[in-house]
């Protein structure tokens, strides 16, 4: 049996949990706590530790799919989560405050891992918040020369997160056959 | 004319208009049928490509005339043909219907109805017959029912939608040879001629004015609202469609600005700009790409497409990491992934109609050979990935 494993990252609220669980095999193992900081804001509950799902596959390979937990006093464990990751799936919120800052600070935050992997970016709550648009996203990376996917997402949608998985996986190999 | 030996069903019914394609018939006879049909048949029917087409029109007095009739019965072994001549003709193939020219429009109605009942009756084994019917005479088939008359298993039949709909998008064309001029002629398009470039002229006229903007013709009511960032069309997909893939020079358009109060009608359909461009773009392309297009000249990529809100064509997300990665040519992206051409010249065309893609002016791009593809050591698995992500067991749509 062997094991890889994709990471799932954002702010709080954006939607990991969710989205791990759109293409999970099994129920994602949510560690889920009541906020006691300025998350509650957010929503009621957050992601202390990290969120868990699984693909398995025919040829018994499994595909784990870790969501880092949101808040950044737990930032820590981000390396230790992203060790040996196929990639990163960042979702950012358009309903937040300031995703640019969001985005900015994740990619800065897995720099490192981004280098040596990929990474792809799902926008969530755009139709709670239709500005700023995905142009705007991609404006922002300009001075970066990260050519990054970025599609809007909605993390409930199974389609909607495969795609991403898609696109990080061709991002990786284009000459990959599907 | 090349033949192809490839059978294919025309189009699948559809609930919109009767859809039809004129075979050897040049612009003015096409532009014959279309007045007939928009003025005295009500839209009931429409021009459009034989690919997209239900029923096709072929003029046997055209060059190469039976040829075409033979080469479009090695394609459409069943499907429903109407022949016109100014030589009287006795047919025996009960999909062919006989029309003598100068064509009478009764009888070209009749012959078209006729066939049109055919497709929407499961089973009859009687020959059809020609009966004369008036436009005015034709009323809805209670209880119709748009299936054609082959009865098909559920399987086969879930194999050809999928078919029918990569060739709606992607057309079937083969590769071409760069060197042969004939060849290349084949895959070029004019995006000004059809709905596409219409929609791409409203859009600019809508942003550079900042003002709603309907497109008059006819088709379906389609306007562009700038407020909201959104199109709306007065029509399904379907219906919609085979306006958008017969090129039309001699239509009078008209590009009407709306009132900023204007409200959306109730059953209109709602489209992003891009999805409803890049759509139309598919549509008319079906595999080509716009004229002018240099194949040799590498492909840049602006910015990935927001695919989870588009149209994917085959092959397009593993074109689209390619040309992020580095501008390539159309002809070197096909053979890089070792894909026919007609799915890059695809993709190509809807990037390009949203903007997302052009041909690259930097002298490094065309001076630099791009590199071979990388192969990740995970190549299996991702695959097995993209499978199980395709058609996984679980979905919360």
């Amino acid at each position: 049996m062997n094991d890889h494993k994709i990471i799932f990252s954002g702010p709080v609220g954006v939607g990991k949990t969710t989205a791990i669980g759109s293409i999970s095999d099994i129920e994602p193992v949510i560690t889920d706590e009541k906020a006691s900081d300025m998350t509650k804001t957010q929503k009621p509950g957050t992601t202390v530790a990290m969120d868990y799902g699984m693909i398995s596959l025919d040829n018994r390979e499994r595909i784990h799919l870790y969501g880092t937990p949101g808040q950044e006093r737990f930032n820590f464990m981000w390396e230790i989560l992203t060790q040996g990751g196929i990639g990163l799936i960042l979702l950012i919120s358009n309903n937040r405050p300031d995703p640019f800052s969001d985005m900015h600070f994740f990619l800065d935050a897995f720099k490192q891992f981004i280098g040596s992997t990929k990474v792809v970016i799902g926008v969530t709550q755009m139709d709670l918040r239709n500005k700023p648009r995905l142009e705007d996203y991609y404006l922002q990376l300009e001075d970066s020369g990260l050519k990054v996917p970025i599609f809007e997402v909605d993390a409930r949608v199974k389609r909607d997160i495969s795609l991403l998985v898609e696109a990080l996986l061709y991002s990786i190999d284009p000459g990959l056959e599907g | 004319m090349k033949s192809t030996k490839t059978m294919t069903n025309l189009a699948e019914p559809s609930l919109g208009p009767t859809r039809l394609a004129a075979i050897g018939m040049d612009q003015r006879q096409r532009n014959a049928l279309h007045m007939i049909f928009s003025s005295r048949c009500n839209k009931r029917y429409v021009l459009t490509e034989e690919a997209s087409s239900e029923i096709c029109i072929l003029d046997l007095d055209s060059f190469g005339g039976d040829q075409k009739w033979k080469e479009f019965r090695e394609r459409h072994p069943d499907s429903p043909l109407i022949l016109v001549s100014i030589n009287s003709l006795e047919i025996s193939d009960r999909h062919t219907l006989f029309v003598q020219k100068p064509i009478p429009v009764e009888r070209l109605i009749a012959a078209i109805e006729t066939h049109r009942r055919n497709l929407v009756t499961v089973d009859t084994d009687s020959e059809p017959a020609i009966e004369d019917i008036h436009c005015n005479d034709i009323k809805p088939i209670p209880g119709e029912v748009r299936v054609r008359r082959k009865a098909v298993s559920t399987r086969r039949a879930a194999l050809l939608m999928s078919e029918s709909q990569e060739q709606v998008f992607v057309g079937t064309s083969p590769d071409i040879d760069p060197e042969d001029p004939d060849h290349v002629d084949k895959i070029f398009y004019k995006p000004e001629h059809y709905l596409q470039g219409l929609a791409q002229q409203a859009l600019n006229q809508a942003v550079r004015y900042n003002q709603n903007i309907n497109i008059q013709g006819p088709w379906p009511e389609i306007t562009l609202d700038i407020v909201s960032n959104k199109i709306w069309v007065s029509a399904s997909d379907r219906q919609l469609r085979p306006y958008s893939t017969m090129p039309d020079t001699t239509l009078e358009v008209q590009l009407n600005p709306v009132k900023t109060d204007w409200t959306p009608p109730v059953d209109a359909t709602e489209h992003s700009f891009q999805s409803f461009i890049w759509q139309l773009a598919l549509w008319a392309s079906r595999g080509r790409i716009p004229a002018g297009t240099n194949i040799h000249q590498p492909i840049y990529l602006r910015r990935w497409p927001n695919f989870t809100r588009l149209i994917i064509t085959p092959y397009a997300m593993p074109i689209a990491a390619l040309w992020a990665e580095q501008p390539r040519s159309l002809l070197d992206t096909a053979s890089a992934l070792n894909i026919p051409q007609r799915y890059v010249f695809a993709f190509y065309s809807a990037a390009n109609a949203v903007q997302l893609a052009g041909e690259t002016r930097r002298a490094v791009d065309t001076l630099i050979a791009p590199p071979a593809i990388r192969r990740s050591k995970l190549r299996g698995l991702f695959g097995s990935l993209l499978d199980r992500l395709r058609g996984g067991k679980k979905d919360h749509e």
